[in-house]
């Protein structure tokens, strides 16, 4: 028993430190608008908690949208960020709560959304790299960005 | 556990009689039985021919990009506005019609302070230079997707909690090494493994994973059963920062290999597990432990585990005496690490303070998917434990045995070659006993299970994943597949009491060939023809095919 309390208290002790401090949560909703559209002055909320309008100096630059899918079990947050084209122009994970599968924040998995458009296939071994060990959370991302283009890659209709 | 795949490779023995392992015979395989395996295996095949006939595509046909200035962007996205202010005003009026008991239901929601079932209002606009928000506060929830957290299918009754599965059934033919290598049908209901996670907050978090193998167990005679109930991970993580989580002491898979913590069978094409993992790495390797695990780098993860040390005893559990030893000396045992069987029966009990020795075991894994290597994933991973001898260990001339350590090493990589459907695999095992002499394998009378310094195999897959199209309103994929797996479980080195005398049967080549089809990635038919060398001159006599159907959802 001493083996365990030995190895287990200090974990334990740095736990109760630090949970109340952070939160996994990588990024906010604010700082993922801020990143994916630096030049924006202003983000006009069109769907409640869910869509933005990008604006600089007056004109729409893009839209950002909020959304979240199921990856193994529970919820990835993530937003995407589309171009006034309707182009994906960058896709950030604000939320990963699973405890494997988390390779889908790599910054070169999420580098291949760049671009793409409803035109695109969207789909994981044909455009998309599938990952290793992530199977369902790319998959499942993938098929968000594709709901996302659906909804919303048209030029805002 | 004991892996099943080799299970079949030992038989009983009493424990105070003990016995070489009983050798298999020559076969002389029967014409018929090599038609029935034949016959199933042309099942297998018509079994993954399913869906030939398309049931249509009905994929939302994807639009051409639209080419809009920003100007009519601006004009679209007003109307859009409007439009919406509208539905909301709408929504509003129905909302405040509603019964009080769902006002209260949404009160009751909205009051949970974190966690992605809460319903914060979100602020109309949000500028840009607004500083960064809290990241403890939440973002408002969008109109979530179906959330059917109950096997896919239901809604769950508690926020927070979901239910997954994963599960494999198996059939065909296969030679049994008991039976001269005769060439038997038959069927198994492998495993139906239920999957509940709880979310106690977004940094708590509950998993684990109830096992029913074999169809689960039963004790009339009615019931045909003698599979096993289990509990085969349970543990809460405490997400902290991404460098750095917490497993609380739970039980959990060793951080080693690949297929051990990724073990569904949508994971691996084969209808048996890849051979490395059926001795030299005993999965599913779960034991007592805990661990700390984070992100090092982007491409670049740890975890590192203290658990429960594996124990060289694999005898029955009512052959543990109430003194928590092995039988006294002049009752013979089995043992948990021997040179047929490698570390198949060594894994620690899981439950009642059972565990026959104090020792503690280190284990640590380094995942690693470059960025700069698209496609290629892989991972170095070790174990060690300072003693594995057992309480009150001895030979079967009365004398004790002193202790043994035991360190596993692992290497693997999996490379998906971007812009093709060309996938290669391949994994290095090494088992390293500090003291052999110190084994029961070397010391039970049975000059052919003897072990020696080390222990190591290898192994090379080859798959390629062709696309079928849409079928039945999903995208199916076929991957065809041969892995070639060497083992060399009875390497020079050996001390010990017994005679030395291995047949070769620990000397092991396995050839797979075979095709895994997915109708989606959670779910998978797989058929594998499987050939099985070793040196012992009766012959392996452990040849099947397979076919098999898994899910993981």
């Amino acid at each position: 028993m001493s083996h365990w309390i030995k190895w287990t208290a200090p974990a334990a002790a740095l736990v109760s430190v630090t949970s109340a401090a952070h939160a996994v949560q990588y990024l906010s909703v604010a700082q993922a608008q801020k990143l994916a559209f630096p030049s924006a002055t202003g983000f006009v909320e069109v769907e409640a908690g869910r869509l933005w309008k990008a604006q600089a100096g007056g004109k729409a630059i893009g839209l950002f949208v909020f959304d979240r899918v199921i990856g193994k079990h529970l919820f990835i947050d993530y937003t995407v960020a589309l171009g006034p084209g309707g182009q994906v122009h960058r896709v950030d994970i604000l939320q990963y709560r699973e405890s494997y599968g988390g390779e889908v924040r790599q910054a070169s998995w999420l580098a291949q959304f760049v671009g793409k458009t409803g035109a695109s296939p969207l789909e994981v071994d044909r455009d998309i790299r599938n990952i290793s060990g992530a199977t369902l959370s790319s998959h499942h991302v993938t098929e968000g960005v594709k709901k996302i283009l659906g909804l919303y890659g048209h030029g805002a209709r | 556990m004991a892996s099943p795949e080799r299970a079949c490779a030992r038989e009983y023995r009493p424990a105070a009689t003990p016995a070489p392992i009983t050798r298999r015979k020559a076969a002389t395989l029967a014409a018929a039985s090599r038609r029935h395996a034949r016959a199933m295996l042309l099942a297998s095949a018509s079994l993954l021919a399913v869906g030939a006939a398309q049931a249509g595509d009905n994929a939302a046909s994807s639009p051409a990009p639209a080419t809009v200035s920003n100007e009519a962007l601006l004009k679209k996205l007003d109307a859009m506005e409007r439009r919406i202010k509208m539905l909301e005003g709408q929504l509003r009026q129905k909302k405040a019609a509603a019964p009080a008991a769902a006002s209260d239901q949404r009160a009751a929601a909205s009051a949970r302070p974190t966690g992605p079932y809460a319903e914060a209002a979100a602020p109309v606009t949000a500028p840009a230079t607004a500083p960064a928000a809290s990241p403890a506060a939440a973002p408002s929830a969008p109109a979530a997707p179906p959330n059917h957290a109950i096997l896919g299918v239901a809604d769950s009754p508690i926020a927070g909690l979901t239910i997954g599965a994963y599960g494999e059934f198996f059939f065909g033919a296969q030679q049994n090494p008991a039976a001269g290598g005769q060439w038997q049908n038959g069927f198994d209901a492998r495993r139906m493994v239920l999957l509940p996670t709880y979310q106690i907050t977004d940094n708590i978090i509950f998993n684990a994973e109830i096992e029913f193998e074999h169809a689960g167990s039963g004790f009339d005679n009615d019931d045909k059963l003698h599979g096993t109930a289990e509990i085969e991970q349970m543990w809460i993580d405490f997400k902290i920062v991404d460098q750095f989580n917490w497993r609380a002491p739970g039980i959990d898979l060793v951080p080693i290999g690949w297929t051990n913590q990724h073990h569904e069978p949508t994971q691996f094409y084969s209808v048996l597990r890849p051979e490395l993992y059926n001795g030299l790495i005993p999965s599913t390797w779960k034991v007592p432990g805990t661990s700390v695990y984070g992100t090092i780098t982007d491409g670049l993860k740890y975890q590192v585990m203290v658990s429960a040390s594996n124990e060289d005893f694999g005898d029955s559990f009512d052959n543990r005496t109430d003194a928590k030893t092995v039988p006294a000396p002049g009752t013979a045992y089995f043992p948990g690490i021997d040179g047929l069987n490698a570390l198949s029966f060594s894994n620690p009990p899981l439950g009642d303070f059972e565990q026959l020795t104090n020792s503690m075991a280190v284990s640590g894994r380094l995942d690693f998917s470059p960025a700069f290597w698209p496609g290629f994933a892989g991972s170095v991973s070790a174990y060690f434990s300072p003693n594995i001898t057992p309480r009150g260990a001895h030979d079967d001339f009365g004398n004790f045995l002193g202790h043994t350590s035991l360190t596993v090493l692992d290497g693997e990589f999996r490379y998906r070659v971007p812009n093709t459907g060309l996938e290669l695999k391949g994994e290095y095992v090494q088992t390293i006993f500090g003291n052999p002499a110190n084994l029961r394998a070397n010391n039970d009378s049975d000059a052919t299970d003897n072990v020696g310094k080390t222990m190591w195999g290898t192994s090379g897959e080859i798959a390629y994943h062709v696309p079928l199209g849409t079928i039945l309103n999903s995208t199916w994929e076929a991957v065809p597949f041969y892995r070639y797996t060497i083992e060399n479980l009875q390497t020079a080195g050996f001390t010990g009491t017994d005679l030395n005398a291995p047949t070769g049967a620990g000397q092991l080549q396995f050839h797979n060939i075979g095709l895994a089809v997915f109708p989606s990635p959670k779910l998978v038919l797989k058929a594998t023809y499987q050939k099985v060398i070793n040196r012992d001159p009766a012959g392996a006599n452990s040849d099947s095919i397979l076919g098999g159907v898994g899910f993981f959802f």
